[in-house]
């Protein structure tokens, strides 16, 4: 299986700074999104921290693996949280991470924080990871109800983050795939303002990605755009011989 | 020092020293401020510190809560202030200097819409007290299982271990379905931190003890699943 993905990441009309970060890693069925927070632009220092340390550290272990991700991500916790405790001027950083990594027809999914993965499958979308906040962690032991959660003034507080403390619990799931397969990741700038059935209607709506990026973000815009907004729509493909042949000849899909 | 004081009617019912960070106000007994009245929902708001200050939250109560007369999703508290929960009037006295200021700081912080944490301090203990309540908690330590009644299937029981679970005729369907008339994807099952959800792909009628599912469904133990011609039974176990 073979992935073909576009990533767009717009900086809202509210910030002055976009604290998002994300990478498409085709080679190494990787796909990443961050959301930084923290004073004097230390929040992009954080994200950009996240992604750099966990492609590094794929790129050198190679093969995709649950416990790779999540070891990836731990030593980017740890990186970070040394980082804002030697600098003064980032402490206090800290970001969220989720990660997905496509192996075969295996898939791999790590995440602390609020970013969002989702499933499209069958005309359906699912959440294929579950908010670190404090507000769903609520929902989940049954305090709190989603329509409470949804109205909550303390929704993006988050229960979990890379940074904050020299050590992170990191949710990990896997998942088999199959063609047709399309994944949405996405920082809570965007999934605040737009709901499931508007992302499912918006990336089922056209074959190519970069156009449903596009309208995401721009439909989060018109909406006031109060944070910074990322998002990443990702296609999976069986690998075929027209595939194999273009890499061969060196095509490279953007 | 920082106290509440809780009464009924002009009459002081109790005392409550604050000494911790978080303190839940509700009907239920799980709340540190339990108020026996029919007026206040299960779980109706909490009083909590961020920063140097205590703030009062609503938690979408059907009736609502009242700082001092006015109806408030969550306003900072100072000394003296009188929070109104169904007819029950809690008055905040604080002997703290940062009781008397107006706390602007803490406004800036409240409501955001854009990320943020909070002192590890108070989320440590906003996390402990939502732990407590683990016993209504039904994932992460148990297990989904389904078990074939009827239909065509490639195996007659599957545990529901990956994230998503799908049952259709698709390779990748864990729960795969037989036949040249079984559709692709028939039914999606979503593990999440919550529980299991059930939902139906592909515009297929979903059934869970008879009736008809529209959107998403949370699987309870023996709930009877009906889709695309095969029945068959869910169970949760340790």
């Amino acid at each position: 299986m073979r992935v073909i993905a576009h990533g767009k990441t717009d900086k809202g009309l509210v910030r002055k700074e976009n604290e998002d970060t994300f990478c498409i890693e085709e080679d190494l069925g990787l796909l990443a999104i961050a959301d930084g927070m923290g004073g004097h632009a230390s929040g992009e220092v954080a994200s950009k921290m996240a992604i750099e340390i966990l492609k590094e550290f794929l790129e050198k272990e190679g093969q995709a693996l649950p416990e790779r991700l999540s070891s990836g991500i731990k030593l980017a916790n740890r990186t970070i949280y040394e980082a804002a405790q030697s600098q003064s001027q980032l402490n206090g950083m800290g970001t969220t991470l989720t990660a997905l990594q496509l192996d075969g027809n295996k898939l791999s999914i790590a995440h602390v924080g609020d970013s969002r993965a989702y499933l499209i499958r069958g005309g359906v979308i699912e959440q294929i990871t579950d908010d670190h906040t404090i507000v769903s962690e609520q929902v989940a032991r049954g305090m709190m109800t989603k329509e409470e959660a949804a109205r909550s003034g303390m929704r993006s507080i988050l229960s979990r983050t890379l940074g904050i403390a020299s050590e992170v619990e990191v949710d990990m799931e896997e998942l088999t795939v199959s063609e047709g397969d399309r994944f949405v990741l996405c920082s809570d700038g965007l999934s605040e303002l737009i709901s499931e059935d508007e992302i499912l209607y918006e990336v089922h709506s056209t074959k190519r990605p970069n156009l449903a990026c596009d309208e995401l973000v721009n439909l989060a815009n018109q909406r006031g755009g109060q944070d910074n907004v990322t998002v990443i729509v990702a296609h999976l493909h069986r690998e075929n011989l027209l595939f194999r042949l273009l890499g061969i000849l060196g095509w490279k899909r953007r | 020092m920082t106290k509440i004081i809780l009464k009924f009617k002009d009459k002081v019912l109790k005392e409550i020293p604050v000494e911790k960070e978080l303190i839940t106000v509700g009907r239920k007994a799980d709340n540190d401020i339990e108020i026996d009245n029919l007026a206040v929902s299960g779980h109706h708001a909490r009083i909590f510190k961020m920063e140097d200050w205590f703030l009062v939250e609503d938690l979408n109560s059907l009736n609502g809560t009242f700082v001092n007369g006015k109806m408030i999703q969550e306003s900072p508290l100072k000394n003296g202030d009188e929070i109104l929960i169904g007819k029950h009037v809690l008055k905040f006295i604080s002997s703290d200097v940062f009781g008397s200021k107006e706390p602007e700081a803490v406004l800036k912080k409240g409501p955001v819409s854009e990320t943020m944490v909070i002192d590890s301090k108070v989320q440590q203990e906003m996390l402990a007290q939502i732990s407590k309540d683990r016993s209504i908690s039904s994932s992460g330590e148990v297990m989904g299982r389904v078990t074939i009644l009827e239909g065509s299937t490639d195996q007659k029981e599957y545990d529901l271990t990956e994230r998503m679970t799908s049952i259709g005729k698709e390779s990748s369907a864990k729960i795969r379905l037989k036949g040249f008339f079984a559709p692709k994807f028939a039914a999606f099952v979503n593990r999440s931190k919550e529980g299991y959800f059930i939902s139906s792909a592909s515009g297929k009628e979903l059934r869970v003890n008879g009736a008809v599912v529209l959107g998403k469904y949370r699987l309870q133990d023996g709930d009877i699943i009906q889709v695309a011609g095969i029945k068959m039974d869910f169970s949760l176990k340790e």
